[in-house]
């Protein structure tokens, strides 16, 4: 790749929406469906998990996204990570994007550690070749090369979450998604894990970041939004975004 | 450097024909994933999956053969026949769930990273197609014991094995987004299930069906699946070219159906997931 000015924005959200429709009753068995589609009752409730939400994240930026349960941060960062097109708008992602998922989510506890790098690496859209050159380094660095032909069933939890951690964290995307900073295993190995996030976040990607975490955004972070019901309530600097939603928290 | 706009509307089929082709690396390591646990690392391993289809066929063989004394017409011997007809149905029965699950079951992945679930449903089912495959040695066991001999036209048996992974994939798409949406569906479709392995002639010959029973029974992509496969090794006589563009036919037609509704479908149901 080659090197690109500091200045380009890798992602772009213009008045994007997202709608969903649920049932009002709530259920969702096919008996109660056929019987409220021939009564004619099935009435849909129209809500917007994201509403006209305009945001731009450059290269080398990085964008803190705080709100209540239900806001519609899962939601961004889904709409961000391309699993979900948006119902109105339009987003442009530039380049490939590393979503920091739930550790392990693509694993295997049959399969050895090699056989989950490899398993691993390619859901998250690496090609392969790539990835068995990155074994070795991806091993030593969970400190976990002589576990590696070892199925994973035998392995600590902490030892689970060091390879998933080590292996998304493996190469520098150009779009980093965040949900929650990870914080796994013993102390030497989180401090570990904070550098190496950091380290990410400071090779020029750009990062989504969502967390509950006030402290943290200030530490990671410059700029925040705070979505309230899927609209931008605030944003700006990381310490007035904070302190807005603070005072929201205050007064309920 | 890969740019995605979500403004830019493209043929939804062919760009995601494109994608799963571009994911094949992915799907190679799942499909190996698969094989990995299934045979390396259990102790019965390979004799597992040949231990349904082997004990179905010996108890219906028991049934019909001793309990009922029904004989086949025209000297067709019962054992090859009911093992290929249990074969063909337990590749698409546990195929066909396997992939519905894989999407219905994979939040953990689908809902955080970019991922075509098609290419989870495709390789669930080329998983059952390997083991269909590891099925043709007990298969062929039988048939050389009854003096029938392998030809050249066994290669034919790639044709059948890849009408039935375009017609697993097609309905495993419809079936995945009745599993997200519907709580209930599994039981209904169940029972679908049992219907259509009623409605293909795994036990009892096509001759003694009357007319109108005959032309529902032909309408059954299986069926012609079924009766392909047995005429390779020439159980049944030769079915004649319509049977195979039938088989064919159906199967893409399922195929890009399912593809089709399931790009519609897919942005709502992963909302659910």
């Amino acid at each position: 790749m080659t090197k690109k000015s500091s200045a380009e924005v890798i992602v772009d959200l213009s008045s994007v929406s997202m709608r969903y429709r649920r049932t009002r009753h709530r259920s969702s068995s096919l008996k109660q469906t056929a019987i409220q589609t021939v009564k004619r009752r099935i009435n849909f409730e129209q809500f917007y998990a994201l509403d006209d939400i305009s945001l731009q994240v450059k290269r080398g930026e990085t964008l803190a996204v705080l709100g209540r349960n239900g806001a519609g941060k899962s939601t961004l960062l889904r709409v961000v990570a391309r699993v979900l097109p948006p119902t109105k708008g339009r987003v442009i992602i530039r380049g490939n994007v590393a979503p920091m998922i739930e550790l392990g989510a693509g694993f295997n506890t049959e399969l050895t550690g090699v056989e989950n790098i490899m398993l691993y690496g390619s859901l998250l859209g690496r090609p392969i070749k790539e990835i068995r050159s990155r074994i070795e380094p991806i091993a030593e660095w969970a400190g976990l090369t002589e576990h590696l032909d070892v199925p994973l069933r035998a392995y600590s939890s902490g030892m689970v979450a060091r390879l998933a951690f080590a292996t998304a964290t493996d190469t520098v995307p150009d779009l980093l998604l965040i949900d929650e900073i990870l914080s796994v295993g013993d102390e030497s190995f989180q401090a570990k894990s904070r550098e190496r996030t950091l380290e990410l976040m400071n090779s020029g990607c750009a990062v989504i970041m969502v967390t509950h975490n006030l402290a943290s955004i200030l530490e990671y972070s410059d700029r925040a939004i705070y979505l309230e019901s899927g609209k931008i309530k605030a944003a700006g600097s990381a310490t007035k975004v904070i302190a807005k939603y603070k005072a929201d928290l205050a007064k309920k | 450097m890969e740019i995605y706009d979500s403004a830019i509307k493209q043929s939804p089929v062919i760009s995601q024909l494109k994608a799963i082709y571009k994911a094949r690396g992915l799907l190679k390591i799942l499909v190996t994933r698969d094989m990995t646990v299934r045979y390396k690392r259990s102790v019965l391993g390979i004799w597992w999956s040949l231990l349904n289809p082997i004990v179905t066929t010996g108890v219906l063989f028991y049934v019909f053969n001793t309990v009922f004394r029904s004989r086949m017409p025209d000297n067709t011997s019962f054992l090859p026949y009911l093992l290929s007809g249990v074969l063909i149905v337990t590749f698409f029965n546990q195929s066909l769930l396997a992939a519905a699950d894989s999407i219905a079951h994979g939040a953990g992945i689908l809902t955080k990273v970019y991922v075509r679930p098609e290419i989870f449903a495709t390789s669930s089912t080329i998983s059952g197609a390997i083991n269909f495959s590891i099925g043709l040695i007990p298969l062929t066991v039988v048939l050389l014991i009854n003096g029938q001999h392998p030809t050249l036209n066994s290669v034919l048996v790639l044709v059948v094995i890849l009408s039935m992974i375009f017609l697993i994939i097609g309905l495993a798409l419809f079936v995945a987004i009745a599993f997200i949406n519907f709580d209930d569906s599994r039981s209904i479709i169940a029972i679908i299930l049992m219907m259509v392995q009623y409605m293909t002639p795994v036990f009892y010959p096509i001759s003694v069906l009357g007319p109108n029973t005959l032309r529902v029974i032909k309408l059954n992509p299986l069926t012609s699946m079924l009766i392909n496969f047995r005429s390779i090794y020439g159980g049944n006589g030769s079915t004649g070219w319509h049977m195979w563009a039938y088989m064919i036919g159906s199967s893409l037609t399922i195929f890009i159906l399912g593809l089709w509704f399931f790009i519609r479908a897919w942005p709502k149901a992963v909302a659910k997931l």
